[in-house]
């Protein structure tokens, strides 16, 4: 019986050294493998959607392969609505390898407004939860995950409409002039139009009108729109019905009451 | 007279052996921690009390083998080397939590998954813990062979 004994305690022995040895190279290997992070870059896409893509990079100088990459970013807002996410994933990173690749995420603004309009006009704060995932040596499962938050800027915060202005164009039409400001406050750029059409206080439409507008990020936007209004069906008030047409969205109609 | 002399120094050999032997495996079983704590150490600045974890698993695990192996000749030995896969046994699944250990370091979530780990541990520390069986069983048995009727 002692040979039995002593072969279950060589044999003990040795696969107790052989799992240590695994164990410790592989932890103590992590620290050979590097992440880069470039710098998020922000791009339309041609069914108008945006991208953001953040190119990463990672070095395996460590011992073994690294399996089953994965990065995935969840954005969602105060409600926990899950606005978009993403993820990318790389089978095997071999070792001493370098891999490149970049992370990308699709945001589309029209699926955003239909759950919150809010967006347009009012600063607010977007939840993302990053979360990168791997296999250690093709085995040990590790995953490190983070929350935080970043600022939604509005494209059209503090969107108003002046002081009308009305000067007689003709004998039949008067020529309406109306201030528009607001302030984007967007990471992206404002291209598009705006269009506004007048209503009386009996709900019908008395003129109609529109402009091109470019208002780059962090910056106010000041301008006017021409209308051209029948003295017939004109009222001291009523509303304003505005339309917004960009690459990005369409809204509208926001209603604005005058007079 | 000599005979009384004789086993007496026969016992303070046999007990200096052991205890020399005791020390030999505990510092063999040291330098072989103080070794691949090199490698572990970058661990311990992330993970509070890992130090500390290990520390206290090395100290009873060296005790045990400097206990087992002073009561060696005897069936003691086997009762000790039993604590000791037990107690390995029992600190891994302890220290592991069930292989899902997970901890928390600025803001970040860090899950590491060693069940595959703590499964093969499991597995080979059984093994283990069936050898002080066989042991005793045996021991017991060549001295039942060995006894005088």
């Amino acid at each position: 019986m002692r040979i039995p004994i002593r072969m279950i305690g060589i044999a003990t022995t040795f696969f107790w050294i052989f799992l240590i040895a695994f164990f410790v190279s592989a932890v103590y290997s992590v620290k050979d493998v590097h992440f880069d992070f470039g710098e998020p870059q922000m791009d339309v896409t041609s069914d108008n959607k945006v991208v953001f893509s953040l190119p990463v990079s990672i070095t395996n100088r460590g011992f073994y392969n690294i399996g089953s990459f994965n990065i995935s970013t969840e954005i969602s807002d105060k409600e926990g609505f899950t606005i978009t996410r993403g993820s990318t994933f790389i089978p095997v990173i071999n070792k001493n390898d370098v891999v490149t690749i970049t992370h990308n995420m699709t945001i589309d603004i029209n699926d955003l407004l239909q759950r919150d309009k809010n967006y347009l006009f009012n600063d607010t704060e977007l939840k993302i939860y990053e979360a990168v995932s791997m296999r250690i040596a093709d085995v040990i499962p590790v995953q490190a995950s983070t929350n935080f938050s970043m600022p939604w800027g509005a494209p059209l915060y503090n969107f108003t409409l002046g002081k009308v202005e009305y000067t007689a164009h003709n004998l039949t039409y008067f020529k309406v002039v109306v201030p528009i400001s607001f302030e984007n406050r967007a990471f992206f750029d404002l291209v598009g139009n705006i269009q506004i059409q007048m209503y009386n206080s009996t709900d019908i439409i008395v003129g109609e009108g529109q402009t091109n507008i470019e208002a780059h990020h962090n910056s106010p936007y000041h301008g006017y729109l021409e209308l051209y209004v029948s003295m017939v069906g004109m009222a001291e008030s009523g509303h304003f019905e505005v339309y917004f047409l960009t690459p990005l969205f369409n809204y509208g109609p926001l209603v604005i009451p005058y007079g | 007279m000599a005979d009384a002399n004789n086993d007496f120094k026969k016992r303070v050999r046999n007990f200096t052996f052991k205890a020399l032997k005791a020390t030999v495996k505990g510092i063999l079983f040291y330098g072989i921690y103080f070794v691949l704590w090199m490698s572990l150490a970058p661990i311990s600045e992330m993970v509070p009390g890992f130090q500390q974890m290990i520390e206290t698993f090395v100290m009873v695990y060296i005790f045990l083998i400097i206990v087992g192996e002073l009561t060696s000749g005897t069936i003691f030995q086997y009762f000790f080397n039993v604590a000791r896969a037990l107690f390995v046994i029992g600190y891994l699944i302890f220290s592991l939590k069930g292989g899902i250990f997970g901890l928390t370091f600025q803001n970040v979530s860090l899950m590491v998954d060693l069940r595959l780990f703590l499964a093969i541990a499991m597995l080979l520390s059984l093994l283990g813990l069936a050898k002080p069986v066989f042991q005793a069983i045996n021991y017991m048995s060549e001295k039942e062979e060995y006894t005088p009727i």
